[in-house]
């Protein structure tokens, strides 16, 4: 590069690194004023446009760039990042191939030709790439870098069967004729253990490990020691691995749990290793078991407080004996149990360590429960945290026969009087720590949450949201107690106040993905977006910011795993940016979206062609769940349901199948209302197609698909949105023939398209040429029009049922919940209604086809829905007002007096946390309703 | 009780009870993946045997000379498993691959100046203050009292390559660096 070139040139990249995206493309403009066909100025340009998400313009010159063949690094290098900013990495990998073909020798674009494809998971390719890098520049690594995709490629879904035992004998063969043995590093060797595996030579892979290098290198990798215990498994050599095991423990003082799983299962395999097995096998069992308890008592002895790990062993052998039929000793459980606590209890994991342990029945219950009790202190802070393990140990085995109103109502009076009389042992705790009493306010919070489920009387839950707001201000930083607040909080119709605490918890990158199902499941059912606020769809946009990182900057450490040959973890980042991609709570998060959207915005073309491509491109996802629920506190009894379960919003969880009938609702309504067909919308999208799933299900017939009712997946719906359901279904079969004959052909619609873009500088669409015949859509039609139906009676029916239904809650027990969730589906039933009849609103339209039926059949489920809609707003703003007076303040507040009069906490914050509560609860209700006329308004 | 195992990246779903406490944060997914892709020994989990993740570390190495050495980035523990042992388990497994396998000549990792439980802790486990870096921590750490917040200590601890402790020195805290002067 000459020095005034690269003059001109440096701002250019300065710009882009500081992230001045404009000046960056004003700098480019200003050369390439004098240097029109610069390319690397013009793949700069096309950077900081793709930067500045002005798409359309850099995919001219991402364009023109491409058609030159580019070989020179720097344009290269931008390419690689304006490709990967659309999306089109297709065209990245044809790039990086045209140029290697031209520079056969460069091994650093053979590299980025192979790291194309790794990032899209194309191993046939790659492997193929590093072969031929691997012959020609003879480098270990490369033949690495070969074999792993080649490994890849056999494990890959969509291999077929018969080729992946060739895969692999290629890929060990590949490895074995090396002459740098796998054991010049762990990740070589993990691949070779691995290719063996697959192959199931373990005898050879073991015979690896066991070298002295080999062992030298399960020392420190754990990966490969992974892979070793795996194998010792897979060999059926268990009794080998105890001894091993009691060796490492007792000499080595190997504190490793997964040691003394190797020792357990030793113990038991005369048992466990054969159907039935004989008197000997069970006498040779327990011959052995004794031996390992005794083991197990000296090491538990020698570790004292320092580590669990040997008297939790013990529990965990006697409860597999017992379940394998050959334990000595009935009270061998709860004497080891007893010891345990006596041992462990001042530890907060006690409670969680012993409870698979001790689910003791009568007479042997009856004695350990005597023996907490005896145990049960609260007397210093040292007490204090045995007495919690005290309170949810007896919790956690009670019966159903102790689990009556009376009884629990005296055990959250308890819970909240020892939290109360505990508070002070944390007093002068800097507000960063979490008080050392937490345990027992979420004790007394769930208590009061199940005499709810026993009573259905909401007083409780005030109690319990009472208690644990008291608890939340004294212990800021417990997350614990805010995840139990937002759910009482949705359960009591005070949803914003649940995003309150959600927010406090700081919930942020990838765990937006687990966590924000708290707040984000059916969110529609809250959401103000009619009335313009955009709480919720701000709050969906945020959590969503994970997948765009995911599938930008994921893929570049599996590239970069492979440079650093770190072969252990490419399958684990691979496994993670797919269920990351394919998570099931993005894609929820996406159909309270589009709910919320079609509430707050105008249906137009643009959105209904926008989502139905989105949403087409969900459908063929094959989902994972990554939501985590485990992270709830639950104290409830083993005999009852969790917390998680008793409070789950309308008491299901969405999952696939509710987002699969959600999706077939939309898609339909999209795909009718929409213009596009296949053929055009291939040629509109930027980026490339997502590759869809394996799954059988996708080679049917999309249509086909959406028409599929199936029952797994409406049970995931509560009764009202089996009602819309039904409601949108029966609405798109009525209306589809009209929409089929009236939706102008394709070659209308590409003529259309091609003209718009004339208009505007921009990307020329890709190979479109406008068909001779184009008329503008008013081309004759040859068949005559489908004949008019009236509405089916599903569609005629379903407002005044909704009416009824909203009406008997409104009048009865007037759950906030339930009158949001019955008001919010009967707007959106309008909502879907609107956007399967746009296309008849202009008369033309009517006239054109011939469909005049049409007009009077659409008047008549309108005037329904307008009227039902206009009742239920109405009656939700009547309630709204009701909610939040002093009389439903004082409710609160009396319904929270067990909680007061023990504590002599004060009336005041009782009082501020009924007003909070009220208060969110009115503004939901009145939002709901007033939005509603809003949606009214804005179709009318 | 607890299984030590290599960190993976799906963990990175499970780990909400270790990070929504208020002392762990939570970086970027790259962050984490640019360790994995690098240091994978020296990246693990402590895991309950009901699956729960205990805690975790994350570390590296780096330096030139005598000055390579293995790094604690980031050591935590739920606070449902403080008291356990299971943070020293964590550094000692990245002791000994520091020293087995990297041939490292210490172990290094910093606290802030104010922390004076963890300092006693990481004494405790054989580490020293060899030097204390100005303004580290960019931002003001939770405590209530105290403006040393944003200094940090800079602990070592010499592994078997550096028999005469030559990586330590005993009057560590009163050498002050800025924090230009650290990688």
């Amino acid at each position: 590069m000459s020095s005034t070139l690269d003059r001109q040139i440096r701002p250019i990249y300065d710009a882009l690194e500081t992230g001045s995206n404009k000046s960056a493309v004003l700098a480019c403009n200003k050369v390439l004023k004098k240097q029109p066909n610069n390319v690397l100025v013009k793949a700069l340009k096309a950077l900081a446009l793709v930067k500045l998400q002005k798409v359309e313009e850099s995919l001219v010159l991402c364009d023109e760039v491409l058609a030159s063949k580019p070989v020179d690094d720097g344009v290269l290098t931008a390419m690689m990042h304006v490709l990967r900013g659309l999306g089109r990495h297709n065209d990245m990998i044809a790039m990086f191939e045209n140029a290697y073909k031209q520079q056969p020798t460069s091994e650093e674009l053979g590299q980025q030709t192979f790291l194309a494809n790794v990032r899209v998971g194309n191993w046939k390719s790659a492997q193929q790439i590093a072969t031929k890098m691997n012959k020609q520049l003879r480098e270990d690594r490369f033949l690495y870098w070969s074999v792993f995709s080649t490994l890849l490629q056999a494990n890959d879904p969509s291999t077929p069967p018969e080729l992946q035992p060739v895969l692999l004998k290629l890929a060990q063969r590949l490895i074995e004729t090396t002459s740098v043995p796998s054991y010049s590093s762990p990740d070589r060797l993990y691949v070779h253990i691995l290719v063996l595996r697959e192959l199931k030579l373990y005898d050879e892979a073991l015979a690896l490990l066991t070298t002295e290098i080999g062992q030298a290198i399960c020392e420190t990798s754990l990966v490969c020691e992974e892979l070793r215990r795996d194998l010792i498994h897979l060999k059926g050599l268990i009794k080998e691995e105890g001894d091993r095991a009691e060796q490492r423990i007792v000499e080595k003082k190997d504190r490793n749990w997964l040691e003394f799983i190797s020792l357990l299962d030793a113990a038991l395999w005369d048992v466990t290793s054969v159907p039935e097995p004989s008197d000997e096998a069970k006498a040779a069992a327990k011959e052995r078991i004794k031996h390992t308890q005794e083991v197990l008592a000296k090491v538990a002895e020698e570790d004292g407080l320092k580590d669990r790990s040997a008297a939790l062993a013990s529990l965990d052998l006697e409860k597999r004996a017992r379940a394998q039929d050959v334990s000595t000793d009935p009270s061998l459980a709860r004497t080891l149990a007893e010891n345990y606590f006596s041992k462990f209890s001042s530890k907060a994991c006690c409670y969680e360590d012993l409870q698979p342990y001790v689910l003791f029945e009568g007479d042997e219950l009856a004695k350990w429960t005597s023996f907490l009790e005896s145990q049960r202190s609260f007397e210093t802070l040292a007490d204090l945290q045995r007495g919690i393990n005290v309170l949810k140990l007896l919790r956690w085995n009670l019966t159903t026969d102790e689990l009556t109103p009376e009884l629990e109502l005296a055990r959250a009076k308890d819970y909240v009087k020892e939290y109360l009389a505990a508070l002070p042992f944390g007093k002068s705790l800097p507000d960063t720590e979490l008080q050392p009493a937490d345990d027992l306010a979420l004790l007394a919070g769930e208590t009061y949450v199940n005499l709810w489920k026993l009573t259905n009387d909401q007083s409780h839950l005030f109690s319990a949201a009472s208690i644990l707001e008291y608890a939340s201000a004294r212990s800021k930083q417990s997350y614990r107690i805010r995840l139990l607040l937002i759910r009482i909080y949705h359960l009591l119709g005070a949803p914003s106040l649940a995003l309150e605490h959600y927010r406090l918890m700081n919930v942020k990158q990838v765990q937006t993905d687990t966590l924000s199902h708290l707040v984000l499941t059916r969110a529609a059912t809250f959401s103000l977006s009619a009335l313009g606020d955009i709480t919720y769809l701000s709050e969906c946009m945020d959590s969503s910011q994970i997948y765009m990182s995911n599938s930008q900057e994921t893929s570049e450490f599996i590239s970069r795993a492979f440079q650093m040959e770190k072969y252990s973890q490419i399958e684990d980042i691979i496994v993670f940016e797919d269920r990351l991609d394919n998570s099931l709570q993005r894609d929820l998060m996406k159909i309270e979206h589009v709910r919320m959207r079609l509430a707050h915005e105008q249906i137009n073309a643009d959105l209904v062609d926008m989502e139905l491509i989105e949403l087409k491109f969900i459908f063929d996802r094959l989902h994972h769940d990554n939501r985590d629920f485990s992270i709830i506190p639950n104290y409830q009894p083993h005999s009852i349901p969790s917390f998680n379960e008793q409070t789950l919003p309308f008491g299901k969880i969405p999952g696939i199948g509710w987002l699969t009938v959600f999706l077939k609702i939309y898609i339909k309504a999209f795909q009718l209302a929409s213009d596009l067909v296949e053929s055009v919308e291939d040629k509109l999208l930027i980026g490339d197609r997502p590759k869809p799933s394996n799954d059988p299900e996708n080679k049917i017939p999309l249509n086909e698909r959406l028409a599929k009712k199936k029952e797994e997946e409406m049970e995931e719906l509560t009764p009202d949105e089996l009602a819309f359901y039904e409601f949108a279904s029966a609405l798109s079969e009525w209306l589809a023939p009209y929409h089929d004959y009236a939706r102008p052909p394709p070659s209308a619609l590409l003529a259309e398209a091609a003209k718009q873009n004339e208009l505007k500088p921009g990307h020329p669409l890709r190979n479109i040429t406008p068909p001779p015949d184009a008329t503008n859509g008013s081309s004759k039609k040859d068949e005559e029009p489908p004949t008019v139906k009236e509405a089916p009676e599903v569609v005629s029916k379903f407002f005044e049922e909704m009416r009824t239904r909203f009406k008997a809650v409104a009048e009865g027990s007037q759950e906030p919940t339930e009158l949001l969730h019955l008001a919010t589906l009967t707007q959106e039933a309008f909502l879907v209604f609107t956007i399967e009849t746009v296309r008849f609103k202009p008369a033309s339209v009517i006239k054109q086809n011939k469909l005049n039926g049409l007009t009077p059949a659409f008047k008549e489920v309108r005037t329904k829905a307008v009227e039902v809609l206009t009742e239920i707003s109405n009656e939700l703003i009547k309630i709204a007002e009701q909610s939040a007076t002093r009389e439903k303040r004082d409710a609160f507040i009396a319904a929270s007096k067990d909680v007061q009069a023990e504590s002599g906490f004060d009336h005041d914050f009782v009082l501020g946390v009924a007003r909070k509560t009220t208060d969110a609860k009115k503004h939901v209700l009145e939002g709901v309703g007033k939005g509603i006329q809003k949606v009214l308004k804005n179709h009318a | 009780m607890s299984i030590l195992r290599p960190f993976r990246a799906t963990d990175l779903f499970r780990f909400n009870n270790i990070n929504l406490d208020i002392w762990t944060e939570t970086y970027g997914i790259t962050f984490y993946f640019s360790y994995l892709s690098r240091w994978p020994d020296l990246c693990c989990v402590q895991e309950a045997q009901d699956g729960k993740l205990m805690g975790y570390i994350l570390g590296k190495a780096e330096g030139l000379g005598t000055e390579w050495h293995g790094h604690v980035t980031a050591v935590t523990v739920a606070p449902e498993y403080r008291r356990l042992g299971i943070g020293k388990k964590l550094i000692d497994l990245l002791e000994f691959v520091s020293d087995e396998k990297y041939k490292g000549y210490f172990v290094d990792l910093y606290v802030r100046c104010t922390n004076e439980v963890a300092i006693k802790m990481y004494e405790n486990f054989g580490y020293s203050v060899f030097r204390r870096v100005r303004e580290y921590y960019g931002s003001l750490g939770m405590g209530r009292d105290s403006k040393d917040e944003e200094d940090a200590f800079d602990m070592r601890k010499p592994l078997s390559r550096d028999p005469g402790r030559r990586s330590v020195r005993s009057n560590g805290r009163e050498i002050i660096v800025g924090v230009h002067d650290v990688s």
